[in-house]
């Protein structure tokens, strides 16, 4: 039960605020090369959105904001009716979503110890739902908005927030300048204040900056090879003489294998990362 | 030479030069950690956890070069 309270929790907040950002930014610019006409960016599948409303305006431009609100609604929506609907004896939906928050749980819990239950909730959302964001791009008709920068910034400026936040109430005021500094307590390491602070200080705003460029780059450069082997695929017809042939041989097929790995194993490395963050800044008295 | 077709040879060959240093590390942080589950079984998860996450670190390196890629792609034309 307290696990499924967590899930409902976890999965109504913090899923719909990386879109939020998005919009409060004005919208989304992922599609650069796109608007300057001749362009010659990487190339993308067609998605269903792209699809029903065409290369540019509104739909397109918003495209990622778009799916990652259809994440989000899902997601909501489940765990509120699996929630509302709780019983002692699970059916079958609720018996596969304690399956997952509890195999979340456990995973973090090796890493954060007795500290988990406070954690879990933003953590487990964030794997779910970038794993559900990294998975839209493989489904036909789908598009992963993990392939803007803007929508894994605002993860990760959200994870970094949660970091400093967790650091400045845990270990109050003093104690995250202590930190920050390098836990100076020997003469030596008080010399190397200076040094450490700048050090720390740029160490923290590193962290956020890689998160979101790690899941981006990969999430991109994973469906741009798909949508280059189907391109490949298309263009090959003209060996067995059907040039302009709608459909193409599959040659993105074992790539699908490689994007579901690297999309499952980015959406841990991202929530693993952030966890690790998170520890960073808790309380620990044995130091090194 | 003009620019563009300086791009469309630096920007494959840099990714290439990323990768080649990421595998040369990840080569080294995936072996060793073969090795530590080899001969402690028993700690493969905590191994694992380390590992995922060195990986992770190591491998972004290439992923910048990629996104340098991907910004300066467009510059090429064609």
């Amino acid at each position: 039960m307290i696990l499924l309270l967590i899930h409902k929790l976890s999965l109504v907040a913090p899923a719909w605020i990386g879109p939020l950002m998005v919009v409060a930014s004005g919208g989304d610019t992922s599609h650069g090369e796109d608007h300057g006409g001749d362009h010659s960016g990487p190339p993308h599948l067609p998605s269903l959105v792209g699809m029903v409303f065409g290369s540019e305006g509104w739909a397109h431009d918003w495209i990622n904001v778009l799916y990652s609100f259809f994440i989000a609604v899902v997601f909501s929506a489940v765990s509120m009716r699996v929630y509302a609907k709780r019983q002692m004896i699970p059916g079958p939906l609720q018996n596969f979503m304690e399956i997952l928050v509890e195999g979340m749980y456990n995973f973090i819990y090796s890493i954060l110890g007795k500290e988990t239950k406070r954690y879990i909730p933003y953590l487990g959302t964030l794997f779910f739902y970038i794993l559900a964001m990294n998975l839209l791009g493989i489904i036909p008709g789908g598009h992963s908005p993990s392939t803007s920068v803007n929508i894994t910034a605002s993860l990760a400026i959200i994870t970094f927030l949660y970091a400093q936040w967790t650091g400045l109430s845990r270990l109050g005021i003093v104690g995250y300048m202590d930190h920050l500094a390098g836990q100076p307590r020997t003469a030596v390491s008080w010399a190397l204040v200076p040094l450490m602070l700048p050090m720390h200080i740029i160490g923290e705003f590193a962290k956020p900056f890689s998160l979101a460029i790690r899941l981006f780059g990969n999430i991109t450069g994973e469906d741009v090879l798909v949508a280059a082997f189907v391109a490949l695929g298309v263009s090959a017809m003209a060996v067995f003489g059907a040039p302009n042939s709608p459909v193409g041989i599959p040659l993105q097929i074992p790539f699908y294998f490689l994007g579901i790995l690297l999309s499952t194993i980015q959406a841990l490395v991202f929530t693993l990362l952030s966890t690790i963050y998170i520890l960073m800044m808790l309380p620990h008295e044995e130091h090194h | 030479m003009e620019f563009q077709s300086m791009l469309a040879w630096a920007l494959p060959i840099g990714v290439g030069m990323a990768a080649i240093g990421s595998a040369l590390g990840l080569g080294r942080a995936v072996g060793s950690a073969m090795e530590a589950i080899g001969r402690q079984p028993e700690a493969a998860g905590k191994i694992q956890t380390a590992m995922i996450i060195g990986a992770a670190l190591i491998e972004a390196l290439t992923i910048y070069a990629l996104v340098v890629f991907f910004i300066l792609q467009g510059k090429i034309g064609g």
